[in-house]
């Protein structure tokens, strides 16, 4: 009965850690079972922001004295403020965020030499043109 | 009390050979002044060496340790010095390496020259270094060192065994550096970590000269003992861990010592020019192993440790299968040098197992017969290799009658192949009666003087190990003087497949066909009767079953001129005198070698090797060669 | 005073030198080396004068990035004092980073110059290679998780960029698939890097490891008595941060990127990146296994046991595979390649053999860390010779395949001589600085009584025998093919007149470099207890679960 309810628990108020598990493991079968360079990359995009989607999700603060965080913005003048979620995890995706495009970038880059030296962008066809060189 | 004294000698003995190589690479076009440097070299190098002599023989150890150069300290890792000492076995093994040396320099000029080897220049500088890192294995402080100079051993007579560069000799390389690099690189060197750790387990109360907090590990060879039998007595590690440890020192020692069963690196290795079988595989390479196992057994353990676990037994019993299997094989090969080799291993274990049998008579006559073995098995490969130059002969089939070529370097062989066998008047006859007396002297325990059965299994080994010894060389010598090109028997131990001929022993070799259809002669194709016609169809019927006899034999030279398939000459052997029989270079080392196993033999008390091996096995055994 | 600025500097200027070939390449053509050169050197004596002062003045120095808003302050956060958390990030370093920063900026000079005459030319090149070095010294120097990743990806971004500067085609096919599992790599250890986010709550490795320990005042208030090393988060924390460390580092089986990689970029390239690129990786694994989880995770944590367990079974894997396939290739810089598997597989096993519960108490622990650090400067030093001679034989005699080695040593006696000293180190035979390494990891091993690792330890040896031995036998003692032509590919250097092909004399550069490595691995191996007695700060830290290193 106990395991029943630690599901059920699990996704009604955890839902997102359920969800950063799934992308992630979505993200890493597309990079490994496409056959598709470009959708490698997709799916390496995936497995990124799977793992964003987690830090932002530990930065929501759910309830002080009432009140759901909401985003940590104050201004200077401010007196007094609501709770605010942790600022500290929303830095980090941003980082993470840039890392990922550069990544990207990067990777798209090499496709397209690939394509332009070996005219596919398929692996396993990619393999074979390889292997006569 | 040994006084320890610091100094620079025992360094300079290992280095000046390495300065060598410098200069032999640098007058590689001049022959003349690289031999040279060899010579000048080894010369200098003996000179060090005796001018310690001395001092040892009093009781001093000399010093070398890295703290001396300014700048640097002692230590090369944790807790282990980079150091050399000369003491008494170090000494021993020091002074046979550098004489020998000498005058294998003088005889590697003459086979060079006379077979117009390519690749001299490296094979020299080969030899300086092995003659380097063995004085280094000599003078070793400690276990780490000696791996240290053990691994450069292996590297740098790696080119000699492969110096032919035919696919043969690099097989052999191979096989070499495989069975060279897991005695050392695996065997020795787990066993000196797990040393290491062990002595460290004991506590610093039990270990003289050791505070407490201070670590008790060691693997310096003298001060192991203590510690380690502190461990086993407290039980801090298991006794299996004492005895794996042993086993995989002594194995990896072994190796080079070519003790069964990782012994085939060995024969395989005879596919090196003869020289190099010579010095380094009758003595430096094999010796360097059973001087490793008996520092093992004499400074590591120390003999109450070993007898404690019962090891001495195992190795002892190791040793004389060893040596009487080996002897076996030897009885059946062609090849002089593989049978050579096969009597080299069996005659390395005989010194294990002296050093193994923990009694004074038996450390004394073990350690004894380390220099006895070597005069007597230079001289031996130093025959072989001058019948090669001159006569292109390898095999013994091939020998009858060469005696009237070759007759000083038979007489060597004859002189140096009696006293393997243990007769009087030559060196190895001492060292043999010491063993054996030590054998009879051994026992279970550490008890002196009270004969058990395992010692009379070890007496009786080494006798029939001695009549096998006749029963391998006695043919050679026999075929050599007493019989002709034309007219001598074939052997049955070698020629013959196992189970013996089916053919009448009488037919062969007496100008009829062998075959037994009650007499009709079968023509095959123009049978002539010149006696070196005889000999091809005599060797092609009997050649078929034995792997020596196959091409790699006759090969075995893996030379690139001309094609030659040795034996006599079509008209029978030239008789020569012995000033003219081949070059003065091959000559005089064999003449002053053969002398100096004819000198250990008559005179041992004076040549400083007797005095030598008494003190360190009367030191290691506590008790009195009394004999 | 100054010295606080040091780190900081140490990632700035080649970062922002970076540019300079770029900007610079607008007016002039050629003027990338000259850039990179005098920004090396100037990193080079920043990089001495930071070791002067930690190993001679005994310094631990502190970079705080930000200046006086961050850093360590007395601050209450929820009613609760931080007891001096820090806020913000700092560069650390102390005497694990001060050494290899050392040798990031000597082994960058070094390569630079092997690249004047053989090195891929342009600016952008260059450009590439000043913003990795600018990554290593980030990697090596920050006391930062994330920071940490993110200096991770630099290096990774600009190593991919160099890997592909090849020529052919192969080398964009290589990049790409580092690219691919190098980010999945490092983006499993930013999952780590959340969950120890989530359970401590702070990013800072000194902080962290505090928090796990249960030591500030508020952990008990706030989370509950006691180390939090039991909780499951942290052992899953430790094992996505392992794994992806190691993808980095190259263990197997996450090591199919360095073949290829290895294999396809320039030579330059792969002698820099053999050299530093998995050392960084290794070199993060050691200061996060011992000074952020500690021995004291490992003693507590069941779970955590069998982590570190498993990592030493996959690293003992590695080193036989590593050295087994390396046996098997027939061109040289892959064997080199799978080489270094083998090595990191030593290295790792060491790392984990450090904070093994079996070595806990016995002297292990201490040689474990001479072992790691000794044998990673040692590897660095090795390979990068290796593959700097693996390079002059290519461009020298048009030498690729093991094959093509037959008899080059009659040639070439300066290079196979090198590749004989360089060979043997490797092997671990003594007295060079790879035994060494070897020696302590072997007996760190027995005194932890992990039998199984140490008979790989030592086996290691044999294994290794297999592949140098086969070098140096065609080297040595095979024939020179006197009318076979030069292996065939289109490349200008190469010689194609059909005979013997051309032996241009070795460049300058390329000999010094090889020169260098080869004698120093000979001398460090002469200078064992020097270098022991500089690693005893991290030894005492490492025993004490310290995370500060020197303090």
């Amino acid at each position: 009965m106990s395991e029943l309810s630690l599901v059920a628990e699990l996704l009604t108020s955890q839902y997102t850690y359920v969800l950063f598990a799934f992308l992630l493991v979505v993200g890493l079968y597309m990079v490994v079972a496409s056959s598709n360079l470009v959708k490698k990359i997709i799916g390496l995009n995936l497995f990124q922001t799977a793992i964003f989607l987690f830090f932002v999700t530990t930065a929501y603060v759910r309830e002080v004295d009432g009140e759901a965080g909401s985003a940590p913005v104050i201004p200077e003048e401010a007196v007094a403020y609501d709770p605010y979620a942790s600022p500290l995890p929303h830095v980090i995706v941003l980082t993470a965020i840039v890392v990922g495009v550069a990544l990207t970038a990067v990777g798209l880059a090499l496709s397209v030499r690939i394509y332009a030296e070996y005219g596919t962008l398929d692996v396993e066809t990619l393999r074979e043109v390889r292997a006569d060189d | 009390m040994t006084e320890v004294v610091a100094d620079w000698r025992p360094l300079a003995a290992v280095l000046v050979s390495a300065l060598a190589i410098a200069l032999i690479v640098a007058s590689h076009r001049r022959r003349n002044v690289r031999e040279l440097w060899s010579v000048l070299a080894a010369v200098a190098k003996f000179a060090i060496v005796l001018s310690m002599l001395p001092g040892v023989l009093d009781g001093r150890e000399y010093r070398w340790s890295m703290g001396m150069v300014p700048g640097l300290t002692d230590e090369f890792v944790f807790g282990v010095d980079l150091a050399l000492r000369a003491d008494q076995l170090g000494m021993l093994f020091a002074v046979l390496a550098s004489f020998l040396w000498i005058f294998t320099a003088f005889y590697c000029a003459g086979y060079m020259r006379g077979l117009s080897e390519p690749n001299q220049t490296r094979f020299f500088a080969a030899f300086a270094a092995s003659l380097s890192t063995a004085l280094g294995i000599a003078f070793a402080e400690n276990l780490l060192v000696m791996f240290l100079f053990y691994e450069l051993l292996s590297i740098v007579t790696y080119p000699l065994v492969a110096h032919d560069e035919t696919d043969e000799a690099r097989v052999a390389g191979r096989k070499y550096l495989a069975y060279t690099f897991f005695g050392g690189g695996f065997l020795v060197l787990g066993g000196t970590v797990i040393i290491y750790w062990l002595t460290g387990l004991a506590d610093p109360a039990d270990v003289e000269g050791v505070e407490a907090g201070e670590s008790t590990a060691t693997v310096q060879f003298g001060e192991i003992a203590e510690p380690l039998w502190a461990v086993f007595e407290a039980g801090a590690a298991a006794e299996l861990l004492f005895v794996v440890t042993f086993g995989m020192l002594a194995l990896g020692f072994g190796t080079k010592a070519a003790i069964m069963p990782l012994h085939s690196w060995l024969p395989d290795a005879m596919v090196a020019p003869t020289p190099v079988s010579g010095l380094l595989h009758a003595v430096a390479v094999v010796k360097s192993g059973a001087f490793g196992v008996s520092r093992v057994v004499l400074d590591v353990f120390e003999p109450e440790l070993t007898a404690a676990l019962d090891m001495h037994v195992a190795l002892a019993a190791l040793a004389a299968f060893s040596f009487l299997m080996a002897s076996f094989i030897a009885l059946r090969k062609d090849n002089l040098k593989r049978r050579l080799a096969y009597s080299t291993a069996s005659q390395l274990s005989y010194i294990i197992m002296g050093v193994a049998l923990l009694v004074p008579a038996g450390v004394a006559g073990g350690l004894l017969h380390i220099p006895a073995h070597a005069f007597m098995k230079l001289t031996l490969f130093f025959c072989a290799g001058a019948i090669h130059v001159e006569t292109h002969t390898d095999d013994i089939s091939k020998m009858a009658g060469i005696g009237k070529r070759m007759p000083l370097t038979m007489s060597a062989f004859a002189v140096a192949a009696a006293g393997m066998a243990g007769i009087p008047l030559i060196a190895g006859f001492v060292s043999k009666f010491y063993m054996l007396v030590g054998s009879i002297q051994m026992t279970g325990d550490a008890a002196i003087g009270e004969p058990t059965a395992a010692g009379f299994v070890f007496a009786s080994a080494l006798i029939i190990s001695g009549i096998m010894n006749v029963a391998y060389f006695w043919p050679v010598v026999y075929t050599a003087f007493f019989e002709s090109e034309d007219a001598h028997d074939a052997k049955p131990l070698v020629e013959f497949p196992y189970g013996g001929e089916k053919a009448s022993y009488g037919v062969l070799g007496r100008g009829g066909e062998a075959h037994a259809d009650g007499g009709e002669p079968v023509t095959d194709g123009g049978s002539t009767d010149d006696s070196a016609g005889q000999e091809e169809r005599e060797d092609s019927h009997t050649g078929e079953h034995h792997d020596d006899h196959e091409h790699g034999d006759h090969h075995e030279d893996g030379h690139h001129d001309h094609h030659h398939h040795g034996g006599a000459p079509p008209g029978g052997w030239v008789r020569t005198s012995p000033r003219e029989e081949s070059t003065w270079l091959m000559l005089l080392p064999i003449t002053v070698i053969v002398t100096g196993a004819v000198l250990l033999g008559i005179v041992p008390g004076d040549l400083a090797f007797l005095d030598l091996v008494v003190e360190i096995a009367e030191a290691a055994t506590g008790g009195e060669v009394a004999v | 005073m100054t010295e606080e600025l040091l780190p900081g500097l140490l990632i700035a200027v080649p970062i922002l030198g970076a540019t300079l070939p770029l900007a610079l390449g607008l007016f002039r053509k050629r003027v990338g080396w000259s850039v990179a050169a005098v920004v090396l050197a100037i990193e080079a004596a920043i990089a001495s004068w930071l070791a002067y002062a930690i190993f001679v003045d005994g310094q631990r120095v502190i970079h705080v990035l930000g200046g006086d808003n961050f850093g360590r302050q007395q601050t209450e956060v929820g009613g609760h004092d931080t007891e001096g958390f820090i806020v913000g990030i700092e560069l650390v370093a102390d005497h694990l980073s001060g050494l290899v920063v050392l040798l990031v900026a000597l082994v960058s000079l070094a390569v630079l110059a092997y690249s004047r005459r053989e090195g891929p030319r342009g600016n952008a090149f260059y450009s590439g290679y000043l913003l990795l070095t600018g990554g290593l010294m980030g990697v090596v120097m920050t006391g930062d998780l994330f920071n940490l990743f993110v200096f991770l990806e630099i290096v990774g971004l600009a190593t991919y960029a160099l890997v592909a500067s090849g020529r052919s085609a192969e080398s964009a096919v290589a990049a790409l698939k580092y690219l691919v599992i190098g980010t999945a790599g490092a983006s499993l250890y930013l999952v780590g890097v959340g969950y120890i986010y989530v359970v401590t709550g702070t990013l800072n490795m000194v902080d962290v490891s505090r928090v796990l320990a249960g030591e500030p005042a508020w952990v008990a208030d706030v989370i509950g008595e006691g180390s939090l090393y039991g909780d499951p988060l942290v052992a899953a924390a430790f094992g996505f941060i392992a794994i992806g460390l190691a993808t980095k580092a190259a263990i197997y089986p996450l090591h199919t990127w360095q073949p290829d990689a290895y294999a396809e970029s320039p030579d330059a390239v792969t002698i820099y990146i053999a050299a530093l690129v998995s050392t960084s990786a290794a070199y993060a694994f050691a200061r996060i296994t011992w000074t952020m989880f500690t021995p004291d995770f490992f003693a507590q944590s069941a779970a955590g046991q069998d982590v570190l367990n498993v990592f030493l079974a996959l690293a003992a894997l590695s080193v036989l595979v590593g050295s087994v396939l390396a046996a098997m290739q027939s061109r040289v810089k892959r064997m080199f390649a799978y080489s270094s598997v083998a090595q990191f597989g030593l290295i790792v096993i060491a790392v984990g053999v450090a904070v093994h519960p079996a070595a806990a108490g016995t002297r292990a622990v201490e040689f474990a860390v001479y072992g790691v650090v000794i044998h990673l400067v040692a590897h660095a030093i090795i390979k990068g010779g290796l593959f700097a001679t693996a390079g002059a034989f290519r461009s020298g005699s048009g030498a690729r395949l093991v094959a093509d080695y037959a008899g080059l040593a009659k040639r070439r006696p300066f290079l196979s001589g090198a590749v004989a000293v360089l060979g043997f180190s490797i092997i671990g035979v003594p007295p060079t600085v790879g035994f060494i390494g070897k020696w302590y990891i072997g007996v760190s091993a027995v005194e932890a009584q992990l039998w199984a690792v140490v008979f790989v330890i030592f086996a290691s040896t044999l294994l290794t025998l297999l592949y140098v031995a086969r070098l140096l036998e065609k080297l040595y003692f095979d024939y020179l093919p006197e009318d076979a032509p030069p292996h065939a590919e289109a490349s200008a250097e190469l010689a194609t007149d059909g005979g013997r092909g051309s032996e241009t004399a070795l460049p300058y550069g390329v000999a010094s470099l090889v020169a260098i490595a080869t004698i120093a691995s000979v001398v460090l191996g002469f200078m064992g207890a020097e270098l022991t007695a500089m690693l005893e700060p991290l030894v005492e830290a490492v025993i004490e679960g310290e995370p500060e290193v020197g303090a």
